[in-house]
């Protein structure tokens, strides 16, 4: 019995192992399981190679996990494309199909010997039973429900609902393809007999989404009713989202002409009082950062989703990076503070893309929500949340006596200014990004300029103070110490029970404010540390360096970085802290003088 | 603009649509010209300031909502329309206006220019032509004559200018019309139609720069140029005739309405709210709505 389960796919774009993974996920889900699919694609988006990796456990899981169980290979040449993503070791069940002609002693997966390989004739078995290889993947899944014990009912059921409609003959088809892989998995069965545990009683009522979908579904939940933005990949279904349902909720959505006509569209909203959003990825961020600035400077609440990709430029549109750090924090123009979020998981983007909302409107400030490929587009189980706990922020609204001697832009203790909306009686100003006095007159003062400067950035202080945007874990008084952030922090988590289990004494710090930079935090965090990880998917360790810059970090804080599309697995982490910590013990040996 | 709204029940003059900030024009500016026409226009259309948002850009001209008691805003650099459209999507009950220079609706920003047309979003364009960047002194304007010698274009210019009526007519605007300061009753007349006419409705205003501007385009030379389109007795719902005249676009000053589409299409704002009001029933509640990620 096994209670984690990693499988990867790999064929041609028509080969379906994607919508594969889409049924088995679905039906482990049902069944209660806890699970995470995430899909990769060659670079052209559409067409092309395709994958998918799925990890199904009985437990949490944080991560798509490193080493596959079992690698399912419809061609080699596509399997072979996705190298790192799908890693094939000792202990991997690989399965391909018989047609690709290679005899099992000769699969071209060097340097590795697999614990079993099976050549099975998929395309065959498809042809013979639904009448076309197109049932290639339903045979796939019929050999993985046969194998492991998984998710037959729901696979079957959900069949029906996929081809239910389309045509009783395609129906037939697949039931026969899917009846013939479980078969042909009992009439051969592995020689390591991997059935999963059940998963435990009571866990069906859990959601299944991607980081997208739940990120604009928390949009709507925060009260938004504009999207201006522009497809870009990996970002759009947040739009496509949105475009079916705001409208429900008397809101808009623009598929703009350009990335700065979306973005300028829901400033536009914003200055009318309604909640509004945009969302991209990077080189649509650069594009939208003039418009960030006018903002800043006119204080209008805006949320800006960057779905963070493999950069710069078009760079790997379809692979999950953590490389627009610097450009979310450091790309304004002017003395510009954006409060920057960044969500750990398909769940954590409900609750941060509804945090984004609510520091929005309070502080009257575009925030930026950097998610990243990898959580946006995985789908995840997520376990039902409770929005009755979850409140909403509205912005500040004048009073009648404000508006009697109405000032947009008043010098207050916490630097917020009551925000009027056009269509209000006596709120009437001239927003602008030409610096302004209090009543919102243009100047060109130094000494108003200074003074505007700094309530807009005095406004967000209280953000520092937000423990509850950082997760802590671990040992409090561990000298190793982790940090990540964004998905690869599901990597870390991992990483942590990896190691403590293993008997070292590890914390963990999971910033999900990451601009500004709450000093404190990482000074509590730091005290007890001598040595550590910040372990970042980027070239630079973006993180990393910010925080050089910004507060006390321990000389012996490492960083553990590589660029997108070279996944990082939990175990590479817990080697470079089982080291770190023996070097820790090591350098300790000289002071140790036992009594005689 | 919303008939249902403009029931105004105190009638407002044109003071009550002056701010108290002091325009920073040149003497002599023809944006002083637009200014008083606006204010007049207001008054006609008579909608109390607050439910007016007028956007602009940068440049001389776009400083105009400043010098209004309308909820103003005055962005960045070629980006009003994108801004009042979101604006005017997101309150459609407001009348929204938009200002700017021909750099920034036909350089900078002249790819906004042909979306918020084909949307129909019923805002009212004005662009104040000179010819020139004003605000930066000097230099070429994407609607300077080719050989026009300025700071930036030392020898003079290699480049054709734009021509922003054919291309507004091109792009399929349901109002478009020409006028300048030189003719005051005129431009406060268009200004209203432009208005009061439901849909994306542009007016080119012919506004000279004194400063930088040619001496050969300025007020009085408007003046003595300048052709009504209505004594020539071009018909406003013909819109090749329209395209033939807006050809000649630098060569005549042809003032009035080029094309008004006598059977208006429907505005983006409109059909928002029809869409609105047709979904709206179908919402699940918000503290519901992650329930719709339930695998089954």
């Amino acid at each position: 019995m096994r209670s984690d389960l990693i499988v990867g796919m790999a064929g041609s774009g028509g080969d379906g192992v994607v919508s594969a993974g889409e049924s088995l996920i679905t039906a482990a889900a049902l069944e209660g399981y806890h699970a995470m699919l995430t899909k990769s694609f060659g670079s052209q988006i559409r067409g092309g190679e395709s994958s998918c990796r799925l990890r199904i456990s009985t437990d949490d899981v944080f991560n798509p996990g490193g080493t596959l169980d079992v690698a399912v290979a419809l061609n080699w040449e596509d399997f072979l494309k996705f190298g790192a993503e799908l890693p094939v070791g000792g202990h991997t069940v690989v399965i391909y199909d018989t047609k690709t002609g290679v005899p099992p002693d000769r699969i071209p997966l060097s340097g590795v010997t697999p614990a079993e390989v099976l050549a099975v004739p998929i395309a065959d078995i498809a042809k013979q039973t639904a009448g076309t290889d197109k049932a290639k993947n339903t045979v796939v899944l019929g050999l993985l429900a046969g194998w492991f014990g998984i998710a037959r009912a729901g696979i079957l059921a959900g069949m029906r609902k996929k081809f239910g409609k389309k045509s009783p003959e395609v129906l037939e088809g697949n039931e026969r393809a899917f009846a013939a892989g479980i078969a042909y998995a009992e009439e051969h069965p592995l020689r390591s007999a991997w059935v999963m545990t059940p998963p435990e009683v009571g866990n069906g009522a859990q959601l299944l989404t991607d980081g997208n979908e739940i990120c604009a579904a928390a949009a709507i939940f925060a009260g938004c009713e504009f999207f201006g933005g522009y497809p870009i990949t990996p970002s759009t279904e947040i739009m496509q989202f949105l475009n079916r349902e705001i409208w429900k909720y008397g809101g808009t959505v623009l598929q703009a002409e350009d990335e700065i006509a979306g973005v300028g569209a829901a400033v536009g909203a914003s200055f009318a009082g309604k909640k509004s959003m945009t969302a991209t990825s990077g080189p649509g961020m650069s594009l939208k950062t003039e418009m960030l600035g006018l903002a800043s400077i006119a204080e209008l609440p805006l949320v800006c989703v960057n779905v963070q990709r493999g950069g710069p430029s078009t760079g790997l549109p379809t692979k999950s990076e953590q490389s627009d750090l610097f450009q979310a924090i450091f790309s304004a123009h002017g003395d510009a503070v954006r409060p920057v979020l960044a969500p750990i998981s398909v769940e954590d983007t409900f609750r941060l893309t509804v945090e984004a909302f609510n520091i929005a409107e309070e502080y009257q400030t575009p925030v930026i929500l950097l998610s990243d490929q990898e959580i946006a587009q995985r789908k995840e189980t997520v376990p039902s949340i409770n929005t009755s706990g979850i409140s909403v922020v509205d912005r500040r609204r004048p009073t009648a006596t404000e508006l009697e001697h109405y000032e947009r832009f008043r010098i207050t203790e916490s630097g917020i200014s009551p925000i009027s909306r056009p269509g209000m009686e006596g709120g009437n100003y001239l927003a602008s990004g030409i610096e302004h006095n209090e009543h919102g007159a243009p100047t060109a003062s130094g000494v108003v300029h200074a003074r505007m400067n700094e309530k807009r950035l005095r406004k967000l202080n209280p953000l520092k103070r937000r423990r509850d945007l950082f997760l802590v874990k671990g040992n409090a008084d561990a000298p190793v110490g982790l940090i990540s952030w964004g998905s690869v922090a599901g990597v870390a988590m991992e990483a942590l029970q990896l190691a403590q289990a293993d008997g070292l004494q590890v914390k963990l710090l999971i910033p999900k404010l990451l601009y500004p930079v709450s000093e404190e935090v990482y000074r509590d965090f730091f005290a007890s540390v001598q040595a550590g990880l910040v372990v970042e998917q980027s070239h630079q360790g973006q993180l990393h360096r910010v925080l050089r810059m910004m507060v006390n970090v321990p000389d012996g804080m490492e960083s553990l970085t590589k660029s997108g599309s070279n996944p990082i697995v939990a175990v590479e982490i817990v080697d470079r802290l089982r080291s770190m910590a023996l070097d820790l013990q090591r350098r300790r040996v000289p002071q140790f003088e036992p009594r005689e | 603009m919303n008939a249902a709204t403009a029931q105004a029940v105190e009638h407002h003059g044109t003071k009550d649509y002056q701010s108290d900030l002091k325009p920073i024009w040149c003497p002599g500016c023809g944006d002083f010209g637009v200014l008083s026409a606006m204010y007049r226009a207001l008054a006609a259309i008579d909608r109390p300031p607050h439910e007016i948002a007028f956007v602009s850009g940068i440049g001389c001209s776009s400083r105009i909502p400043g010098y209004t008691t309308a909820y103003g805003f005055n962005s960045v650099h070629g980006r009003a329309l994108p801004i009042a459209q979101g604006i005017k999507l997101a309150n459609p009950e407001l009348l929204v206006l938009v200002a700017g220079g021909d750099g920034d609706g036909f350089s900078i920003g002249g790819g906004h220019v042909p979306h918020a047309i084909r949307r129909n979003v019923d805002l009212t364009y004005i662009v104040m032509d000179n010819q020139i960047y004003g605000l930066t002194k000097g230099q070429l304007s994407p609607t300077s004559p080719r050989g026009l010698k300025t700071a930036s274009s030392t020898y003079g210019s290699l480049e054709a200018p734009v021509n922003p009526l054919l291309y507004v007519l091109a792009y399929g605007a349901g109002f478009i019309a020409q006028s300048t300061p030189a003719d005051m009753v005129g431009l406060v007349s268009i200004i209203e139609a432009a208005i009061r006419f439901p849909g994306f409705a542009f007016i080119n205003v012919q506004s000279p720069c004194v400063t930088f501007g040619q001496p050969e385009a300025q007020l009085k030379a408007h003046k003595a140029g300048m052709k009504s389109l209505e004594k020539m007795g071009h018909d406003p719902a013909d819109r090749l005739h329209a395209m033939a005249l807006a050809q000649e676009y630098g060569a005549e000053l042809y003032t009035g309405i080029f094309y008004q589409n006598p059977q208006p299409a429907p505005t983006y704002d409109d059909l928002v709210r029809q869409r609105q009001r047709e979904l709206g029933s179908a919402a699940t509640p918000k503290d519901k709505i992650l329930e719709m990620f339930r695998p089954n």
